[in-house]
């Protein structure tokens, strides 16, 4: 390219083979780009149409729903009825606030618990420091599933079992290892000399941190948070272990499926979806940075 | 990476990181360390597994043998003996009553002790419902001892202080629980063993002299979980199904991923929503999945509404059902595929962006076509991340469960999540729950393993 313009600067005579080759190159690079377009394209409709489904069914009345067959156009005829009928059903509004107050728990818990680790990993050198980040990395490698059998005895033993709050605990150790690793990351990014001038500037430690790292620090904790959220809403076995009266909506979901009829079953599937779509758009940016150094 | 920390010295241990990371360190080993532990001992110990024989009855005697839960006993005695209120609620409690009565004895002298509540009448309670006073009963037996025996103890092993009338009035001074115990025999192996046992762990039969032993109160290791969870009838479809979702799922998974990262890395314009769109399905629960795509393979669902209506098809064709397994598994990898490919995608990308552009270009000039430069430069360096997606993904894989229950219902097409929550959740089995648990621990640790050690020979190989 750059030829290209210096070319246009000095009146230097380009010969025709070279501008035939430059032409070629350029076609050369506007078909990869249009295919890669349209493979973008292809894969977002692979994605995108089963949402397109399952929303149309969702916004629709259930009547259509039982239809068949359907007309592929969506949200003919658009109708809140069938989201009504799911919101309605039993357990589905008591459900829904179970699993927005383990979210909350949840995130609040493991922000807590996790930001001071996450600082310590990216700002000290210490002995154990390699067996502790090692060791939060295997235990994300560990599936839940083992772990909700014996929490549910031991928390039955003890009579904190079918609550909220226990769940939470559960999810809370879920979240924590990658919310330590993902809250690392975002301390390392900004870096110690800022929190150094500060100090060189009569700041204290606490203040420096107070008032130069948090404020930089936030949206990435700020998008850690909302991918815990999001964690623990669609978290499903363990829920379904641990709970029996305050069921949350994925496990109440679950729970009655093979007795619901399908316009219930569809309309909740989108209902616990929303929150995806939303937050995923918001935290987009930070996926790399949270995943790329837990890649490492 | 920045750091604060002083010179090193044994004298000068910078403790801020160890107070730091103490929170996490307590939380994990709470919540993660432990119950691990706890769940692999539920799979391998059985609690209550043994009884022990005292030889007198009193818990603080002698061992006088042990007994396996389920053996048939001879009860040869029984005995009161004192316990805290609070044990008086376990219900498998076989309890006596003593009181501390004040009376005349036989001779008309003042008498003080205790006596078991069988033998007296309460005739006044006070408000809270406690007997205040009350008859010595009248023994209507032919040939018991008419006179009612006065110990200084609530035990009948104690001092006997005297003995009263029937009839004779009392006041009741105070009362005491007492637990019965039992002087029984048994078998085990071929040894014969006796002893006294508290009556919580016996099952009294018929008149009283045999006995069943309900509850040990000793855990002792067996396999019989394991066993029981190899020979239930869903244990080799769900570990077969769970394997062949893991073979099919991943390989398409990392081709898609990888396809997705080239776009999202081409820089066009517009990546970004591409990128907002890949991700989407980080943030679905695979329930939320499973029923996505079963409103596709539903029987009146879209497949065969889009069908119909090009006319391929006459009648809806019945997807998911027993018949038709294959479509089911069709189902749930389309869902898997469609669901975790963008952790996948998004490791991958990570792991893209830390290769570097000169290298690429360098490759572009020299003529390597998209092809070559993916196999002989991209893939090659991305081989960390690759094997950190390829852990990640298997572990997660062995956790399929939602989807699953959707797609079939649980019961025609299984996984080892699901066995785990059907033996825990319809079967409240869960000890045979934690030995599924543990068996798919077990797998991932082994798969993890697998991986590692594959790719580090691999990387031999090639030096």
């Amino acid at each position: 390219m750059t030829t290209v313009v210096e070319s246009q600067k000095a009146p230097v005579q380009v010969s025709p083979e070279v501008k035939a080759i430059h032409r070629r190159m350029l076609r050369r690079h506007r078909l990869t780009r249009a295919l890669t377009y349209l493979v973008g394209i292809l894969i977002s409709l692979w994605v995108l149409i089963p949402i397109l489904f399952i929303t149309s069914m969702a916004l629709t009345t259930p009547a259509e729903v039982r239809a068949y067959p359907k007309g592929i156009l969506p949200f003919i005829p658009l109708s809140m009825e069938t989201l009504e009928f799911f919101l309605s059903s039993r357990g589905i509004i008591p459900g829904f606030r179970n699993s927005i107050i383990v979210a909350l728990i949840t995130l609040v818990l493991s922000i807590l618990i996790a930001a001071p680790a996450g600082y310590a990993l990216s700002r000290f050198i210490f002995r154990g420091r390699d067996v502790f980040r090692l060791s939060i990395l295997a235990v994300r490698a560990f599936p839940i599933v083992i772990l909700s059998i014996p929490l549910a005895v031991v928390f039955l033993r003890t009579g904190i079992y079918d609550s909220v709050y226990s769940l939470a605990l559960m999810h809370t150790a879920l979240a924590l290892p990658t919310t330590i690793l993902v809250l690392s990351s975002v301390f390392s990014s900004i870096p110690y000399e800022l929190e150094e001038a500060a100090m060189v500037f009569g700041c204290s430690p606490a203040q420096a941190f107070r008032h130069v790292v948090l404020p930089l620090v936030m949206p990435g904790i700020a998008a850690s948070a909302i991918f815990t959220f999001v964690l623990s809403w669609n978290e499903v076995f363990a829920a379904t272990i641990l709970t029996i009266q305050n069921r949350t909506l994925p496990a109440q979901v679950l729970v009655t499926l093979n007795q619901s009829s399908e316009p219930y079953q569809f309309a909740g599937g989108f209902f616990m979806m929303i929150p995806a779509l939303i937050f995923i758009y918001f935290i987009r940016r930070y996926l790399f940075n949270m995943w790329g150094q837990i890649s490492k | 990476m920045t750091t604060a920390t002083k010179p090193k010295g044994r004298k000068n241990i910078n403790w801020a990181p160890y107070l730091l990371i103490l929170p996490s360190f307590i939380y994990l080993i709470l919540f993660f360390g432990w119950p691990m532990v706890q769940g692999l001992i539920l799979a391998v110990r059985e609690e209550g597994a043994l009884l022990t024989l005292h030889s007198e009855a009193e818990l603080t005697s002698t061992v006088a043998g042990q007994l396996t839960r389920g053996s048939q006993v001879d009860i040869l005695g029984q005995q009161g003996n004192p316990i805290p209120q609070e044990e008086a609620g376990h219900n498998a409690l076989l309890t006596e009553v003593w009181f501390r009565i004040r009376g005349e004895d036989t001779e008309g002298q003042p008498i003080e002790g205790w006596t078991p509540e069988r033998r007296i009448r309460v005739r006044e309670s006070d408000a809270n419902g406690k007997p205040v006073a009350g008859t010595v009963r009248s023994i209507l037996s032919a040939n018991a001892d008419p006179l009612t025996r006065v110990y200084g103890e609530a035990d009948e092993g104690s001092e006997v202080v005297g003995q009263m009338e029937a009839r004779a009035p009392v006041e009741i001074l105070d009362q005491a629980t007492l637990e019965v115990w039992f002087l029984i025999s048994g078998e085990r192996g071929n040894e014969t063993v006796e002893g006294w046992v508290p009556s919580r762990y016996i099952n009294p039969l018929g008149d009283g002299t045999r006995g069943r032993i309900e509850a040990g109160d000793k855990s002792q290791l067996t396999t019989k979980y394991i066993q029981s969870m190899v020979n239930d009838r869903f244990f080799w479809p769900a570990l077969r199904t769970t394997l062949l979702l893991i073979v099919l799922i991943i390989p398409a998974q990392f081709v898609l991923a990888i396809i997705m990262a080239l776009v999202i890395q081409a820089d066009l314009k517009g990546s970004g929503i591409f990128l907002y769109v890949f991700a989407i399905a980080l943030g679905v629960s695979d329930l939320a999945v499973g029923i996505l795509w079963y409103s596709v393979f539903t029987q009146a669902g879209y497949l065969n509404s889009i069908l119909q209506s090009l006319g391929l098809i006459d009648a809806p064709i019945i997807y998911l059902s027993a018949d038709t397994r294959y479509w089911i598994l069709i189902a749930i990898w389309l869902a898997e595929v469609w669901r975790a490919t963008a952790i996948v995608m998004v490791i991958v990308v990570a792991g893209m962006q830390a290769i570097s552009r000169e290298v690429l270009e360098a490759a572009e000039v020299f003529g390597a076509n998209l092809w070559q430069r993916v196999r002989y430069i991209i893939l090659p360096l991305l081989r960390p991340s690759l094997q950190v997606a390829l852990i990640l993904r298997t572990i997660l894989a062995f956790q399929v469960f939602a989807v699953v229950i959707v797609m079939s219902g649980g019961d025609v097409m299984t996984v080892l999540a699901n066995e785990t929550y059907r033996q825990y959740y319809e079967l409240r089995n869960f000890n045979v729950a934690a030995a599924y648990a543990s068996f798919i621990l077990l797998l991932s640790m082994v798969t993890s393993l697998f991986y590692l050690r594959a790719v580090r020979t691999q990387e031999e190989a090639v030096e």
